[in-house]
């Protein structure tokens, strides 16, 4: 009996899987293998970045209650954890938000010494208070059009409505209105 | 006593060879020392060329290392705990209130350090490749800019965690800052503060940013920054030598053969071991180099300790969403974005561009975009690198010089010229007195 050890050179033989452009069993296990390797370090890297992006967020409702329509008194009530300005005039309700629209700092209500005349959009009214933002420096009209400073547009007016259940003003975040909106209750 | 002196003698010899030979051997021995090459050049160990910035950067960044692994095992990160955890720091633990100002004014130097290190480098030339083969400077220069936006964004992050008012509105304002960026914008803010509102989800992330992913990236950055260095042939002004002894004419520099190699080869191979006269230019980096790191190192802690004793660490009353401060002030070497950003919304007809946009994210994103191809467009000759003030780079330099000056004066502005509401006043005038809530 005699046994023919491979050559040891056989392994480094390139071994020809016939045509293709000369791919061999070795290169194309090797791209193979190097493929499977990127591919799967890319997937883990998308995982692992995915599992930042949270698919549950316990945050606070953006349709919320915040009371009675008697709970509010003539003129403005500032919902400190809502940075949110409810004004009442006798039965007619409106909420603008107190977030600058410029970078997001909480506005502060300026009370006039005396009523002033100003022109917005072409309308002549009056006005007893204003917004003014610490951050940068934006300035509101009291309906909350941007005149001063580097706010790009008007602070946001939200939808109120009545709950049909116990009578209490609903605030809608997810329901910018625009600046006649008035709820009469 | 013979065997003591042994024991000594063995842990010191490198910091302090006796020799020619165990000066170079130190540097190959040594672990700490074999970043550094065996010889440097008077050059570039002189305080005048560099002034030691980047050095001085390094050590700031050691500082602010150790003080923050400490401060890591008192601050919690919790909406609820942290601002009372800041507050014991302060108060109850001992030496706590040195910590954390060590900490802080640490940081505060490194801002201002790893500045001017970049203006150093800038206005000497310093990212110009010279006359050595396989210089990639452009690129190290282009490192030193990451590294300046992470010593930035470090800071960011760090002056979040107390979660007081300073940290809550710069939250606020710098995550505005990222939703105004076009098309990226909302998904930037969701991730950066893991929701829509700046609550727990966002504080763990900027504490994990602030004390593990931003500095990992940037020790690996100063790794790699200190690799390139020795390869590109030292600092720039190193270059400067080797050309002037061109002009000399002077007789070529003693290489070394390799004869085995020459036969092997069937020539024989020199190599040039070095390109400047090192006889004449250069020093054994043990001990010249490892003095004056250890004064650098010494002046560094100096100042930042005496500063940390003198200047104040204030905080500022716990975070409150309903009422932003009055003016609310970004830390100062934010204080010219947040200059930019209040005065470059731009109105054209009925097109309106935030502020957050243009002075926020546009302006400061062209500046570095021009930082990091620079190097690339810098046509000056190989006689500008490393020099100060280089003569052909003249109109380069005043336009850099024009540039850091607008910043400054932004800095200066929004430091001592603005108050309530954003309001222009002189640094003499008294501010209104306001009530403090709407």
């Amino acid at each position: 009996m005699k046994t023919t050890k491979p050559s040891p050179d056989a392994a480094r033989q390139p071994h020809t899987t016939g045509g293709e452009g000369g791919q061999t069993r070795r290169s194309f296990l090797d791209r193979l293998g190097l493929g499977t390797l990127l591919t799967a370090i890319a997937g883990q890297t998308w995982m692992m970045v995915r599992a930042l992006v949270p698919n549950v967020l316990y945050e606070p409702s953006l349709r919320f209650k915040v009371g009675t329509p008697d709970r509010f008194p003539e003129g403005v009530t500032f919902l400190e954890d809502r940075r949110l300005f409810i004004f009442r005039n006798q039965k007619m309700f409106y909420a603008i938000s107190g977030v600058c629209t410029h970078l997001g700092c909480t506005v502060k209500m300026i009370q006039l010494n005396q009523p002033q005349k100003v022109e917005i959009r072409g309308k002549l009214t009056e006005e007893r208070w204003e917004f003014h933002c610490p951050c940068h420096g934006s300035k509101f009209y009291a309906e909350g059009t941007p005149y001063a400073g580097p706010a790009p547009t008007p602070l946001a007016w939200y939808r109120l409505e009545v709950a049909a259940d116990d009578g209490q003003l609903i605030v809608n975040l997810m329901e910018p209105v625009n600046q006649d909106f008035r709820l009469t209750v | 006593m013979a065997a003591e002196k042994t024991i000594w003698k063995k842990l010191i010899w490198t910091w302090k060879p006796e020799s020619e030979f165990e000066a170079g051997d130190s540097i190959v021995r040594n672990l700490l020392l074999h970043w550094f090459p065996s010889k440097i050049t008077f050059r570039s160990l002189s305080y005048r060329y560099s002034f030691w910035l980047g050095t001085a950067s390094a050590i700031l960044f050691g500082i602010l290392t150790v003080t923050g692994v400490v401060l890591m095992f008192l601050y919690v990160p919790s909406v609820e705990r942290a601002y009372a955890s800041i507050k014991d720091i302060e108060f109850a633990v001992a030496f706590g209130w040195f910590l954390r100002g060590l900490h802080r004014i640490g940081a505060h130097l490194m801002v201002a350090v790893v500045f001017l290190h970049a203006v150093r480098v800038f206005l000497t030339g310093g990212y110009k490749n010279g006359v050595a083969a396989n210089q990639n400077r452009p690129l190290n220069w282009i490192i030193g800019v990451v590294l300046l936006l992470s010593t930035l964004l470090l800071s960011f992050t760090g002056y979040l965690l107390p979660w007081d008012q300073l940290a809550f509105w710069a939250i606020t304002v710098g995550t505005n800052i990222a939703l105004a960026a076009p098309v990226v914008g909302e998904q930037t803010r969701f991730l950066l503060l893991g929701g829509n509102t700046i609550a727990q989800g966002a504080l763990i992330r900027f504490y994990v940013l602030h004390c593990v992913f931003l500095p990992m990236l940037v020790l690996l950055l100063f790794a790699w920054h200190m690799w390139r260095i020795r390869k590109d042939g030292g600092l720039a002004c190193a270059d400067q030598l080797a050309l002037d002894q061109k002009q000399e004419k002077a007789p070529p520099i003693k290489s070394k053969t390799y004869s085995l190699l020459g036969i092997a080869g069937t020539r024989t191979v020199h190599v040039e071991a070095a390109l400047v006269d090192e006889d004449r230019h250069a020093t054994p980096a043990s001990p010249s180099l490892t003095l004056r790191l250890l004064v650098v190192i010494l002046a560094t802690v100096l100042l930042a300790s005496l500063m940390t004793i003198v200047v104040e660490a204030p905080l500022e009353e716990p975070a409150n969403p309903a009422v932003t401060s009055n003016p609310a002030k970004a830390p100062w070497y934010f204080l010219w974005l947040q200059e930019l950003v209040a005065d470059t919304t731009v109105r054209v007809g009925g097109l309106t561009l935030n502020g957050a946009l243009v002075g926020g994210i546009i302006v400061p994103g062209i500046l570095v975009g021009l930082l990091l191809v620079w190097p690339y467009l810098d046509r000056s000759s190989v006689r500008s690198a490393g020099i100060w003030f280089g003569s052909d780079r003249w109109r380069q330099n005043i336009v850099f010089l024009i540039i850091v000056l607008a910043i400054l004066i932004l800095t200066i502005v929004g430091t001592y010229m603005r108050g309530p509401y954003w309001g222009l006043y002189w640094p003499w005038e008294t501010w209104p007195d306001l009530p403090r809530k709407f």
